[in-house]
């Protein structure tokens, strides 16, 4: 499988380790149901059968932090972009 | 000896005749020349009887011409490059060559275990299931070895490979699978657009079904026609031909593997030379233009050597120029396998009979058979067959049966498409009722097929598809495809009746030639309810091992198919998986062997460290010194022993430059640890260092170490050896996934900076000399940081840390300085007797004091089971903090952090024992935690634990059981304090 | 049939020292020519939220080559500045002997500075054959005519993490973790045996 880093270009997975979900928001802590909301945000995972968002790393290049759209069933990646919101110069995004 | 070859035609092949090869099969020396597969070399001298059957140990022959070969399976070459399963169709054939028959005893000639046949009644569809159920214990002792023994393939070598392999990473436009008529016009049709191409085929000559074609194509032989087009392919910078490369796997965004031999075609590879070459090859698009595979006919004893694929016979004929026998007949269903046959009869070989199921075949192919002096029985059907090796053939026609003498028979069935990468992403091939044939269906993305793979069975019509195929693919990608010059061929016309099974057959009809599934093993099968294709070949293992069903899997289904009264599509499909043809370990491993599996990181004194005389020990990937050994010392207690008392009374030094060390810098650092670690950094002074702990969002305790400030807005943070890597990529999610707002720069500077712990109670006076400023306990108070310098001007950070509980310090040094450090360190240590100390000193000296490591850290723990829940800042959020609180988490009831003592101090204590109530039995009820660490205490003169016990620290004093079944023991323990020595840490303030 | 001898470039080389200096696999002209060196001086500009253009530009001006926020290494006589990161540039320097220093000056609050120069181990790679070896450990295309002098890439070579350029049309260089030298260089004569590989010693660095 091939990802196409924003910065680096497209590299082979190998490169990349992979988290999981990227749909999901870290919960307010304050909030009063803040347990429920964090067990939720760590375990409770969605498992669909086509189009995913997914966190990946890329460790052994631009060790950046990428939201990779992916096919569960085809592994078709249609896009990454970085977790800060600019893609290619996220740190300019301020 | 290089005197003609028997069954070798004078002239014709391509085969150099100036160029004779020596080989040898099963010790008899023959010769073949430059050109042949062992195959052609062995049928060309004669040889008919090549092995035996895997499981009723039958007499086996050469039956096909290529990768799909069920039968003509041997081990090459000797001693430690013995191969095993190597398939003589496939194998090229070298001066030198030696070739032995596999699976028989003693000889290939006489077989004792032949008496299998016999057995046979026995041995049919599902008997591993049926035989051997009980009982039990027998498995292993008895039956597994006998048909170990009794039913197999070939032997592996027992030596390590001599050899090397390697693996290697390649990008193209376009890739072509297959170097056959569609093939090679499509690399055609690409590479001359300037396209990056590469062209792919498994054989050493490329040219695919053209090297075994007698007509002419574009006014020249059609080898010729081949050789042409590979070597205009050749001299195009863009493209590159791989000959002996098969590509066996389609992998994902458009990755496909491929395995090159090197030098599988040479006796020793050449000096340096790869034996073999696993390829990773990303291209934008693919051709699949690997042919077709031919089928037979399943009949009586068409297993016999001398049986043989029809097109096998051509190749043999037209291409190697090797007789696979001096009288022929040919037994079809089809005109392709005529044509073939006359081809054959043209160039020298005596056909004499055709036998052909069909009653209409076409006048004109009669006539010309008849015309030259062929027996032509249509209608008919060979039942049986007869000989040791094929002598005669038994044919029932409309009028009654018949004898005909024959050593060579020829069958066809018709063609397979070879879809096989079609299915690599799940795509199912197709049924074609026209070609009675599966074809592709749904291809990985990016891929399209070509030729005879998509059931395209001319040659003209192949030409034709590769070089539209190609263009396409080529235009595709934004490349301007100039016109093809084609070749102007017309094709025949196809015409096939389809037909499986001689349902008259007199002994075994083999569908499976490797695994020795028959005909009526389908039978056994269906009748047992086994009738779906994945069932029917797990039951009968058709369509297993090294050929994977290349002759079989089409003809078994239609066997179950018109058992069921189904059809051949509603019966189901073949699915193919990678590897499509087998792929050696080596070559998957390539340099990564040995030593060389990982990559070896070394600490900056690894040199120095030897040279002292360390025991090293691979701790993730560094190898870092265990224990430095002395002359006398009877083993490693004694030494690590040695090491732990010069440093309590001492001094001693440890490499520790294998933390992970990570700089912070930014005006929200402070903001940021206290959102990582459970406890408050955002008041941490300038020059100071603080312990913490950092949790998963899970609320269990992912790594602890120090992090120290060294200028307002700049830190640097120390992780475990082990968790370096988890702990950056962690810290990063939480800055640009979690909080990007926040203004802190990570950077690891693990590898710029060497580390080295200074510990006892010289300590300082030691750091005193090598450093260049002033290193009292005033300037550097305990848990102090500061940037300095030592050894005359060698930049340094100084941490007066402890993990040994002793006055501690570190001291790190840019890199490059790390082994000058040590030296310099030995040197003004030496009139203390200053002592180096490996991992185990460190280890033990941890756990006298007390401190928590990796045994501890395990995933499992939470900070109060480790004793830190009052670390944990109750006036800040922090990654972990809510789920912490759970109430699973917060059990009294959890194991918690305590030391341990033998009752009885001489005994030994064991990590991994589990904790019990003393007279509790021992079962999971009882269970109350496990002991985590140990280790011989030279302090105190007894060994001592530490673990996590049910309540642990409201215990101290009580006496458990620590119970180790594993080993077999039993001891009676104290729970103590984790602190066995200075508990109140006067000496580390010292 | 005797055992014929393999040809182990490594044969007799202890897997945890960094291979001697010389000739390994064919004999004759070499078709690699490597050489190690502690580069002089080497620092990790990070510029901080909001500033890569800003670093990048300044960086320009200072070094006299372009330099981009994105993977390519701008080279001077004196000096490499390679993106591997969005907003992060490593510096090389022959002559700027307080190179954090200097960067700190020029940067000011914009970027955080990192000195590196103890970290790496810098590979020279000179030769033909240099693209053919480092498909064996690349997952990343370094066919000659895709990149091309002045590309970069931070990426693994058989398991190492590497940062590469493309340092002209004949040399490539390659920064690689220090620990890790010893473990490379294996790497790179098993891979360049067949193309013979010539080992040249460490080239002198700063003290």
């Amino acid at each position: 499988m091939r990802i196409p880093c924003p910065y680096c270009g497209e590299r082979d997975a190998h490169e990349f380790a992979i988290l999981g979900d990227a749909t999901l928001t870290r919960p307010d802590p304050a909030a009063p149901d803040a347990e429920t909301r964090f067990h939720d945000y760590v375990y409770l995972r969605d498992n669909p059968a086509g189009a995913h968002e997914e966190w990946w790393y890329h460790a052994n290049g631009c060790r950046q932090w990428l939201r990779v759209k992916r096919d569960t069933r085809t592994h078709a990646i249609s896009g990454a972009v970085a977790a800060r919101a600019d893609a290619t110069s996220p740190r300019d995004a301020a | 000896m290089s005197a003609p070859n028997r069954n070798r035609l004078a002239s014709g092949g391509l085969i150099d005749r100036s160029k004779p090869l020596a080989f040898s099969f099963d010790g008899t020396d023959y010769h073949g020349y430059q050109g042949d597969t062992l195959a052609s070399a062995l049928l060309a001298n004669g040889v008919r009887l090549v092995g035996r059957s895997f499981k009723y140990h039958r007499p086996r022959g050469i039956f096909s011409a290529g990768a799909e070969e069920p039968n003509a399976l041997v081990e090459l070459r000797a001693g430690a490059r013995r191969e095993p399963n190597t398939r003589a169709t496939v194998t090229e054939l070298f001066d030198g060559l030696e070739a032995t028959s596999q699976n028989r005893w003693p000889s290939l000639a006489l077989d004792a275990l032949s008496v299998n046949r016999f057995l046979s009644p026995f041995l049919g569809a599902g008997f591993y299931y049926k035989t051997f159920m009980w009982p039990a214990s027998f498995w292993e002792k008895l039956y597994e070895p006998v048909i170990r023994r009794a039913a197999g393939l070939g032997r592996a070598a027992v030596e390590e490979d001599p050899d090397h392999y390697e693996k290697a990473t390649t990008f193209c436009d376009v890739l072509v699978i297959g170097a056959g008529p569609a093939g090679l016009m499509a690399a055609l049709a690409a590479g001359r657009s300037g396209a990056r191409v590469i062209l792919a085929d498994e054989d050493f000559l490329p040219g695919g079904g053209l090297n075994a074609e007698a007509g002419d194509v574009d006014r020249q032989p059609a080898p010729a026609y081949a050789a042409q087009v590979t070597a205009e392919l050749a001299s195009l910078p863009n493209v590159r031909v791989m000959s002996r490369t098969s590509v066996f796997g389609a992998y994902d965004s458009g990755t496909y593997g491929a395995l090159e031999r090197v030098s599988d075609h040479l006796a020793v590879p050449a000096p340096f030379q790869p034996r073999q070459r696993l390829w990773r090859i990303v291209a934008r698009r693919a051709v699949l233009a690997a042919g077709a595979t031919e089928r037979p006919i399943v009949f009586g004893g068409n297993d016999r050597p001398g049986v043989m694929l029809a097109g096998a016979v051509g190749t043999y004929v037209q291409r190697h120029a090797a007789l696979p026998g001096q009288a022929m007949a040919l037994f079809a269903n089809n005109d392709g396998a005529w044509r073939g046959m006359l081809a054959a009869s043209v160039a020298g070989a005596h056909v004499e009979t055709i036998v052909d199921v069909r009653t209409d075949v076409a006048p004109a192919l009669v006539a010309a058979a008849q015309a030259r002096g062929i027996r032509v029985l249509t209608g008919a059907q060979v039942i049986a067959t007869h000989g040791k090796t094929l002598r005669r053939i038994e044919v029932a026609t409309a009028t009654g049966r018949e004898r005909i003498a024959a050593d060579t028979l020829a069958v066809s069935g018709g063609w397979s498409p070879s879809v096989h990468l079609t299915c690599h992403h799940g795509g199912k091939p197709a049924w074609n009722e026209t070609l009675a044939a599966f074809v592709p269906g749904t291809c990985p993305p990016g891929l399209t097929v070509a030729g005879a793979a998509k059931g395209l069975f001319g040659l003209g019509a192949c030409l034709r598809d590769g070089a539209a195929i190609g263009a396409e693919a080529a235009q595709a990608l934004g490349f301007a495809v100039p016109a093809p010059d084609l070749p102007d061929m017309a094709d025949e016309a196809f015409a096939l009746t389809p037909f499986w099974h001689v349902a008259g057959s007199k002994g075994a009809s083999f569908v499976d030639l490797q695994n020795d599934v028959t005909a009526k093993d389908v039978g056994i099968a269906h009748k047992e309810g086994f009738r779906s294709v994945e069932l029917l070949k797990r039951y009968t293992t058709l369509g297993m091992a090294t050929d994977q069903g290349r002759t079989s899997n089409v003809t078994g289904l239609a066997i179950m198919a018109s058992l069921t009264g189904a059809s051949i599509p509603e019966t189901g499909t073949t699915i193919f998986r990678p590897p499509y043809t087998p792929v050696s370990l080596g070559a998957l491993a390539g340099h990564h062997r040995g030593k060389d599996f990982r990559p070896v990181r070394l600490t900056p004194t690894h040199e120095w460290a030897r040279a002292q005389g360390a025991v090293f020990v691979e701790t993730g990937a560094w190898l870092r010194a265990q224990y430095f050994p002395r002359p006398g010392e009877k083993d490693w207690l004694e030494t690590v022993s040695r090491e732990v008392t010069a440093v309590r009374s001492s001094v001693g030094l440890i490499d520790v430059s294998t933390f992970g060390k990570i700089d912070l810098q930014g005006s929200d650092v402070g903001a940021f640890l206290d959102r990582v670690y459970i406890n408050g950094f955002a008041a941490l002074a300038v020059g100071k260092a603080r312990y913490g702990v950092m949790l998963r969002e899970d609320g269990l305790v992912m790594d602890d170490g120090t992090t120290a400030r060294l200028a307002p807005e700049h830190y640097v943070m120390t992780t475990t050896t082990a968790n370096a890597a988890k702990v950056y990529q962690h810290l990063e999610f939480c800055l640009q996934a979690l909080w990007p707002e926040l203004d802190v720069s990570l950077a690891s500077v693990s590898e710029q900076w060497a580390q080295i712990a200074l510990a006892g109670p010289r300590a300082r006076d030691v750091l005193a000399r090598v450093a260049d400023g002033d290193v009292s306990n005033a300037a550097l108070p305990f848990m102090g940081a500061i940037e300095g310098s030592v050894m005359g001007g060698v930049k340094a950070r100084l941490f007066r840390l402890s993990f040994s509980g002793e006055l501690g310090f570190e001291i790190a040094v840019p890199a490059r300085h790390g082994a000058a450090l040590a030296q310099a360190l030995m040197q003004a240590g030496a009139e203390f007797g200053i002592t180096p100390y490996g991992t185990e000193a460190l280890g033990v000296m941890r756990i006298e004091k007390g401190h928590v490591s990796g045994n501890e850290l395990s995933g499992q723990t939470t900070a109060g089971d480790l004793g830190f829940g009052r670390m944990a800042s109750t006036k800040k959020d922090y990654i972990g903090r809510t789920l912490a609180a759970r109430p699973g988490l917060t059990d009294p009831d959890r194991p918690s952090f305590v030391g341990f003592k033998p009752v009885d101090r001489a005994r030994r204590l064991r990590a991994g024992a589990h904790f019990l109530k003393l007279g509790a039995p021992p079962d999971m009820a009882n269970d109350q935690g496990y002991m985590t660490s140990v280790a011989y205490s030279p302090h105190l003169g007894h060994w001592i634990g530490l673990g996590l016990i049910k309540r642990g620290p409201e215990r101290l004093g009580e006496h458990v059981r620590a119970y180790d079944p594993v080993r077999g023991e039993e001891i009676e323990v104290e729970i103590c304090a984790p602190g066995f020595i200075d508990p109140e840490g006067v000496r580390l303030r010292g | 049939m005797a055992d014929h001898p393999s040809h182990d470039p490594l044969a007799g080389v202890p897997f945890d020292r960094v291979p001697p200096a010389g000739a390994y696999g064919v004999t004759g002209e070499p078709g690699i020519v490597a050489s190690t060196a502690d580069e002089p001086f080497i620092a990790l500009v990070i510029a901080r939220n909001g500033h890569a253009a800003s670093v990048a530009g300044r960086l320009s001006r200072a070094f006299g080559s372009e330099v981009a926020d994105r993977p390519r290494a701008a080279i001077t006589a004196a000096s490499t500045v390679i993106g591997t990161a969005p907003g992060r540039f490593l510096v090389l320097s022959k002559t700027e002997t307080d190179l954090p220093g200097t960067l700190r000056a020029l940067l000011g609050a914009e970027a955080a500075i990192t000195e590196q120069g103890d970290a790496y181990v810098a590979f020279d790679l000179a030769g033909d054959k240099v693209p053919e070896l480092l498909a064996k450990g690349a997952l990343i295309d370094l066919d000659p005519r895709v990149f091309r002098p002045g590309d970069a890439a931070t990426t693994v070579l058989a398991h190492v993490g590497v940062t590469l350029w493309r340092a002209s049309e004949t040399s490539w260089r390659v920064l690689v973790a220090r620990s890790l030298e010893a473990s490379f260089t294996r790497f790179l004569i098993a891979s360049g045996a067949e193309f013979g590989l010539r080992l040249d010693g460490r080239a002198p660095g700063r003290g």
